[in-house]
């Protein structure tokens, strides 16, 4: 038990960092209403920062140049010392300037323009700064993890601490140290400064503090700063204590201290941090001493440090109900309409038989046609990401709930189908194959995704109580808890050394339709068409329940569970059949993925993956099947990114960060999504396409003669000398005219807008009476 | 004459607030009854603590002889005791008619599986839904969605929406706070419509006019308390009522407001 007792205390050194991340968390959500899950990529990126600095001298603005061109750049990288390391505090003066940056950027670009958002919008707002912060993170810092020196105390180890036999790190001490002071610090502003006192009653009632002649914008400022600050001093502080640095390792540690800003009920400095270093303390206490234990079962052994958070908020939050303070905001928009599905039967007639000739067809590698492995790949890879995308609809475009744990479900539906059809064993050239039951493929995917929908059910449980916002913490918490327990822990899934199941090329009476073809590519039309039809049964199946009684139901409790209640409607079985369908859909999506990739391992379950795919499908719009699909085709390694890549290599590190701005623009300036935009567009224009005469295109075209030769012209030989890309020069024409249209278009909405706005004007009022 | 809904000692206690103390009710079957209080009172309390919405303290509350205690919100809207909000809470994603739809349709289990097969199936319940609807004059924004309608329409809506399902008791939370008077007495003449129904209703007002000129009987509550109970006539000439409730004079002129409402109404009908 001595020894135990050192393991908790040594777990204080993870603790002191959850805890010093807590007081962020609560920071932020008392400044501005967010619970910040970019809190820990905030921390991440000051890390990678304070340890390049360094290490190398290399100080990184945490932004991309957008468009490579061979002049007018924009800053990335400096080297301040020709790779040598810099002076300690200069670095640490430099590290906290980044995240100050960085907290000033998050309030003034996304928070604020969302301060009367949905909180569905709010919650798309900090996943996409985490999805940014991510995506420059390994673009800067590639995929090093550096072992950063320690700051506070280092190498100093305190042998027998306490005579209890084990030597305990300084360093851990000193980080916990550094917490209870820096909680102490903040509880003193919140409690007794003029600012702290207004920051607390704008979180109470935010008019109130309006009308007292307080800025809330100011005082959120204010709060986003202090926040961030704190990132980077955990950031900077954490040095040996997390061991090496990775980035999505660090941004996950988001959750644990989620957990101990929970404790504190988002509202309590000293609570969050008591939470922050309890957690630690028993991660380790259970983690290393417990799961080290003769009677500890071994398969539990993987899991159980990573589910302490989990385990901890659920039971907080099943205890407490609903009592997370709700902050009370001057207006609060709603979810964007869920739009009534119309013709969804003539879009399966046009766009299954489509596609297949598409994925069939041509020969060569011109645009979309002629599948060869690369276009194989990007076309399925979108219908399939479609697919997930339907999950999310179903689940947060109409019911409300925002689940991240969705990505999970179809892992466990993936790997128990790949488990269920294999008849492999280890062999010669796969030592570590994985043999199973060598059911046929469907059978096997009825289980898989049977077994899915009942964890996704399981999990549903939480989701009766807990509501909006802290359901995703649940959730995310649930997704990095079923990863190590289950995914990536060789007892229950027997992958040794992260080797992957293979899976059996599925055949449909005697034809293979796996994704990989004679050639070995993987360009097999027939795949294709299994997705097409799969994604269109399950666009037909969701539409239809849009459609529905369920529907209804659906959009009812969305709307309004009180009133949802008062209209018959049972509430907890309309969100269980939402769970329990959207986890099947994800389930689907899973083991079609699967299929695709021929084997599936861990890292193709990653919450991250997850956070990705949810920020494509908000994109293409979280309420409408098309934005689902449209999601699915601009997603990470779909078709837009394909072509893209094909003509400017190494455009894949750019999708997150892309992912992430688009994410959080879409999230500020319209949160139906881009199909919302799109579908009117394509159907009044595919109407003048049917209807319009030789007269009216003579019409269009004399109008817009001018631009398209100006802009043809242009882009054949302006646009060259700024390129740094490897487009074929072709392109450049098309570029020039739609860069010239768009210019155009923007130009002829202004004067539009200038218009309708002089109407209502005094001196046009007098001309119109006079 | 049986009682519809009964309440016998209800209380609901916030900490130690008694919002409702030992409150007795009897809402005759097809009969209008009447709740009227000023703000404060406790009326919206006992609206939510019928329908299933607030924590009874202590005492029960019975619907068709059936005791209500630990009855779930949705059971208690569908044996017929429906009810409607002050806020309105309409679903605002829905189109009017699937505002009715929702509540009066009954789901199975596998209602679900039948919407993939079937979406648009008749589900045997568009009369009375378009019975509510034409009943309330709501025909024309039929397929608008709520939030395209002005605030009165909404009204009606939140009142249609209750109706859709033919209840055995409608409790209405405050449906005349927002309407002028041409449009409250319009209402009046309404509820005397849907009584014809064989729908009882429980009306829940601080107007006195629209109260005394459509209620059968009413109650009045004050500080939780129900201080008087009987017919109009009786509740109008009540001298409590005017004094400790009304104060004097404003008591006289609400109450004499309420006679010519009530002429008016008789004189119309």
């Amino acid at each position: 038990m001595k020894e135990g007792i050192a393991y908790a205390i040594m777990g204080l050194g993870y603790g002191g960092f959850y805890a010093l991340m807590a007081i962020g968390i609560v920071i932020a959500y008392k400044g501005s209403g967010v619970i910040n899950f970019a809190h820990g990529a905030i921390a991440m990126y000051v890390a990678f920062q304070f340890s390049y600095l360094r290490s190398e001298g290399t100080f990184r603005f945490p932004w991309l140049d957008p468009i490579p061109t061979s002049f007018l750049n924009l800053p990335v990288t400096l080297s301040l010392s020709n790779g040598e390391p810099i002076n300690f505090w200069i670095a640490v003066l430099l590290s906290l300037f980044t995240a100050l940056i960085l907290g000033a950027a998050i309030h003034y670009l996304v928070f604020k323009p969302l301060r009367n958002a949905a909180p569905l919008g709010k919650v798309i707002g900090a996943i996409g700064v985490m999805t940014y912060l991510l995506g420059v993170g390994s673009k800067h810092f590639g995929s090093n993890q550096p072992q950063p020196d320690g700051v506070l105390f280092p190498d100093k180890l305190l042998k027998n601490f306490l005579g209890l036999g084990l030597g305990v790190s300084a360093e851990a001490l000193a980080l916990a140290g550094v917490s209870i002071i820096a909680g102490a610090v903040v509880w003193f502003i919140y409690k007794y400064s003029r600012i702290g006192l207004a920051t607390r009653a704008a979180a109470g009632n935010e008019k109130g503090a309006v009308l007292l002649g307080y800025s809330p914008d100011r005082l959120a400022l204010f709060n986003w700063l202090l926040a961030a600050f704190l990132a980077g001093l955990v950031g900077i502080l954490t040095g040996t204590v997390t061991g090496a640095l990775g980035t999505g390792k660090f941004t996950g540690l988001i959750v644990p201290a989620l957990g101990g800003a929970l404790i504190g009920s988002m509202s309590s400095i000293p609570l969050a941090v008591l939470g922050g270093l309890l957690i630690g303390s028993l991660q380790t206490f259970v983690g290393t001493y417990v799961s080290g234990l003769s009677w500890f079962p071994a398969w539990l052994y993987s899991g159980a440090r990573d589910s302490i958070p989990l385990v901890v908020i659920v039971a907080l939050l099943f205890l407490r109900g609903k009592s997370l303070p709700i902050r009370g905001n001057i207006e609060e928009k709603r979810l964007p309409l869920a739009p009534y599905p119309k013709r969804i039967g003539k879009y399966v007639a046009i766009f299954v038989p489509l596609g297949f000739l598409l994925s069939a067809g041509f020969p060569g590698d011109f645009l979309f046609a002629g599948l060869n492995g690369r276009w194989g790949m990007a076309l399925t890879t979108s219908l399939i990401a479609g697919m997930f995308g339907l999950s999310f609809v179903l689940l947060s475009g109409y019911v409300g709930q925002i689940s991240l744990v969705q990505i999970s479900l179809a892992g466990i539906a993936a790997f128990l189908t790949a488990r269920l059809m294999s008849h492999y064993g280890p062999s010669d050239s796969n030592p570590f194959a994985v043999g199973g039951l060598h059911l046929p493929w469907p059978v096997a995917m009825v289980a898989g995704v049977a077994v899915a929908t009942v964890v996704g059910l399981i999990l549903a449980v939480p989701a009766l109580r807990i509501r909006g916002v802290q359901l995703t913490v649940v959730t995310i918490a649930a997704s990095i808890s079923l990863y190590s327990f289950y995914f990536d822990n060789p007892k229950l899934t027997s992958l040794q050394g992260g080797s992957s199941y293979i899976i059996q090329p599925p055949t449909f009476f005697g034809i293979k339709f796996g994704s990989t073809g004679s050639q070995g590519l993987t360009d097999n039309p027939k795949f294709a068409l299994f997705c097409l039809i799969v994604l269109a049964g399950l666009s037909v199946i969701l539409a239809n329940l849009r459609r529905g009684s369920s529907g209804r139901r659906f959009l009812a409790v969305r709307a309004n569970e009180r009133a949802a209640a008062s209209a018959g409607v049972n509430v907890a079985k309309t969100k269980f059949l939402a769970f329990g369908i959207a986890s099947a859909m994800a389930g689907v999506a899973g083991v079609a993925g699967a299929f695709q990739a021929g084997s599936t391992s861990a890292p193709m379950w990653d919450y991250g993956v997850g956070l990705s795919a949810l920020a494509f499908c908000y994109l293409g719009g979280i309420t409408s099947i098309n934005g689902a699909i449209l999601g699915g085709m601009i997603a990470g390694g779909g078709m837009v990114a394909t072509f893209g890549n094909f003509h400017s290599p190494g455009l894949y590190s750019y999708i997150p960060i892309f992912g992430g701005m688009g994410m959080i623009l879409t999230a500020i300036i319209h949160p139906a999504g881009q199909a919302s935009i799109f579908q009117p567009l394509m159907r009044h224009f595919g109407s003048w396409l049917l209807t319009a005469r030789g007269k009216e295109w003579g019409v269009v075209l004399r109008r817009l003669a001018p631009y398209l030769i100006g802009g043809g012209i242009w882009g054949a030989i302006g646009i060259n000398p700024w390129r740094t890309d490897t487009y074929n020069r072709t392109w450049m024409i098309i570029l020039g005219i739609l860069i010239v249209l768009f210019v155009r278009n923007i130009v002829v909405q202004v004067k539009a807008a200038k218009a309708a706005n002089a109407l209502p004007d005094t001196n046009s009022l007098q001309e119109v009476t006079a | 004459m049986s009682a519809l809904l009964e309440t016998n000692e209800l209380t609901v206690s916030y900490g130690g607030l008694h919002a409702n103390s030992n409150v007795n009710i009897k809402a005759e079957k097809g009969k209008l009854t009447g709740l009227i209080g000023p703000n404060g009172a406790g009326k919206t309390t006992f609206i939510d603590a019928i329908t299933g919405f607030t924590n009874v303290s202590s005492g029960r509350a019975e619907f068709n002889g059936k005791d209500l205690a630990g009855v779930a919100p949705d059971e208690r809207a569908k044996s017929g005791l429906v009810r409607t909000f002050q806020s309105l809470e309409l679903f605002e994603d829905l189109t009017v008619w699937d505002n009715l739809i929702v509540m009066a349709e009954e789901t199975k289990w596998w209602s679900f599986l039948a919407d993939i097969v079937r979406p648009n199936r008749v589900l045997g319940i568009e009369e009375q839904a378009e019975w509510a609807l034409n009943l309330l004059s709501l025909g024309e924004h039929r397929d608008k969605l709520t939030l395209d309608l002005s605030h009165g329409q909404r009204k009606l809506v939140s009142v249609a929406r209750a109706l859709a399902a033919k209840p055995s008791m409608l409790l209405l939370d405050e449906p005349a706070a927002g309407l002028d008077t041409v449009e409250s007495q319009q209402l009046g003449k309404h509820l005397r419509e849907i009584l014809k129904q064989d729908i009882s209703i429980f009306l829940i007002d601080h107007d006195m006019g629209l109260v005394l000129s459509v209620c059968d009987y009413i109650y009045v509550l004050d500080f939780g308390k129900i201080i008087a109970e009987g017919t109009p006539e009786e509740v109008r000439n009540n001298p409590e009522v005017k004094r400790a409730y009304l104060g004097e004079t404003a008591g006289e002129m609400q109450a004499e407001g309420g006679a010519a409402a009530a002429r008016s109404l008789s004189g119309e009908g």
